[in-house]
């Protein structure tokens, strides 16, 4: 997956999401499932994403159990809990098979995205694990003033918030002075803005771009005129 | 020589009711390595941040006389194009870092100038260098130390090659060890030609390199001088005694107790000598009386 091209794998986020809601058989959303995975495994990750997979997978069998407990059949609820997983799962795939500069670069180029949203979602990224060990370093702080996570749902959301509030106080002070340094480092400037990524389609992004395509029109024709699929 | 940076009667207020500058009058020579103090809320930032141009462009406000980089008013230019001229680092510098990795992160300010991809590495490999981060150019931002995350802080400005850099507290969040290697790296670009202006509480981390010091008191420029010029005034002054190095401190005590002035103390051993001529002299005097 690393030598395909990140607009490549942008589109084929978008397609196998497309094949999640057209499919409603568990069995072969199960299968384009156990196929992200043996792709995932080809990608060679890091074991930081397998955790976060699993994470998936749970909450993809809890919405499950959560559908049929609310009533509706196991076929229905399995289709609802794969459909997460697979759309879930090639967004992990891709990124953690591309660099987000890439990704953003392809927005930029190929997609034709302001520069200024592209950045938005590179910088989310960037700050989300500053994000966890300010969140870590303030529940330390109150647990040193009596903060606990102990007791029921509504009794741990409410003690919840003696975190949330400086958390989310730090977040806008970081914003602010983050929105004042890209000032000062020519962001949004008139100036054309070069990257250093390389993002240009090869045979192999054409290729996989067609076919996958043309699986998905055929899925659509089949879904708007039975044929049998 | 030509000042680098010059304060014409500049006044700021952030709101109306309160000054946070108040008439400050002063010139910082080119090249030189020039350190700001005083006591919290003193207007030390603001400061710093008049020379970027973000104040008054990007707080707004109100303001009186002006400040010149290079002898261009600060309000007649763009803060991106004043950017290739001075270069920030601001006091909560991991907000500052805004790419993945460390080559992405140095990269950014010239990919915002439209440079050319080949310029951009040379220039990438030539900082790395220079800061002491060459070897990292893949790692991830988040997985620096503190003192790594601050040299490429400093990387990030300083690959846009400005003629000044500013930094507000470099080495608050740094241990000893990481503040003192980092006012090293602060000394050799300016050896290299480039004007330092830091802020800084504690003035014995730059006592071997401060070539002029202000002092910043409720918004007012207090002193401005050398060190041996503006730390004697500072001990009249309960809240800026904390930033007077200890060194100094037994310097001036010493100076009047045996009514006597010693040389500018830069480091414990030019202490040393001082005192040991001293000694030296007095026995002189013993043994002939």
């Amino acid at each position: 997956m690393r030598r395909y091209a990140p607009l490549t794998k942008l589109i084929l986020t978008i397609i196998i999401s497309i094949w999640a809601i057209l499919f409603d058989s568990p069995a072969i959303l199960a299968g384009v499932a156990g196929l992200q995975l043996l792709l995932l495994a080809i990608t060679r990750v890091s074991t930081t994403v397998y955790k976060g997979i699993l994470g998936l997978v749970m909450f993809a069998l809890m919405l499950a159990v959560m559908q049929y407990l609310f009533g509706a059949t196991i076929s229905l609820a399995l289709v609802t809990g794969l459909r997460m997983l697979n759309m879930t799962l090639i967004f992990i795939i891709m990124l953690a098979s591309t660099r987000i500069s890439d990704i953003t670069a392809a927005l930029v180029k190929q997609c034709r995205i302001p520069s200024d949203y592209a950045f938005m979602f590179t910088a989310a990224l960037r700050f989300i694990p500053d994000f966890l060990e300010e969140s870590k370093a303030v529940r330390e702080a109150q647990s040193c003033r009596g903060y606990s996570s102990r007791g029921n749902a509504f009794k741990r959301m409410k003690s919840y918030l003696t975190v949330v509030e400086p958390l989310v106080l730090r977040a806008v002070t970081k914003s602010e002075t983050m929105a004042m340094s890209l000032e000062l480092r020519g962001f949004g400037s008139q100036r054309q803005q070069a990257s250093l990524a390389h993002v240009a389609l090869h045979g192999r992004d054409y290729i996989l771009i067609s076919l996958t395509t043309l699986v998905t029109l055929a899925l659509i024709i089949n879904k708007l005129q039975p044929i049998g699929f | 020589m030509k000042p680098a940076i010059e304060f014409n009667g500049f006044s700021y207020a952030y709101r109306q009711d309160k000054l946070a500058l108040n008439n400050i009058q002063v010139s910082i020579p080119k090249g030189s390595f020039t350190v700001i103090t005083g006591p919290s809320g003193a207007g030390k930032t603001t400061l710093c941040l008049a020379i970027a141009g973000a104040v008054p462009q990007y707080f707004g406000g109100s303001v009186a006389g002006n400040v010149q980089v290079n002898q261009t008013d600060t309000r007649n230019i763009s803060m991106h194009d004043l950017a290739l001229h001075v270069g920030s680092v601001l006091q909560d510098y991991e907000s500052q870092l805004v790419a993945m990795t460390v080559e992405e992160e140095i990269a950014f300010g010239l990919e915002n100038m439209g440079m050319a991809e080949h310029d951009i590495q040379e220039r990438v490999r030539r900082v790395l260098q220079r800061v002491g981060l060459e070897g990292l150019e893949q790692r991830e931002v988040s997985s620096l130390s503190g003192g790594q995350k601050q040299r490429l802080a400093i990387a990030g400005v300083l690959v846009l090659e400005p003629e000044i850099i500013v930094l507000d507290e470099p080495t608050s969040a740094l241990d000893p060890q990481g503040a003192v290697q980092i006012y090293e790296l602060l000394h050799t670009l300016n050896s290299q030609g480039v004007t330092v202006v830091v802020v800084e509480h504690d003035l014995s981390q730059v006592l071997s390199y401060a070539q002029q010091v202000l002092v910043i008191h409720e918004g007012k420029l207090l002193y401005c001088g050398t060190l041996s010029e503006v730390l004697p005034c500072m001990i009249d002054y309960p809240e800026l005694q904390t930033a007077m190095p200890i060194l100094w401190q037994v310097k001036l005590q010493l100076e009047e107790a045996l009514e006597r002035k010693f040389a500018d103390w830069r480091s414990v051993e030019d202490a040393k000598q001082d005192i040991v001529r001293f000694i030296m002299q007095n026995k002189g005097v013993c043994r002939s009386a």
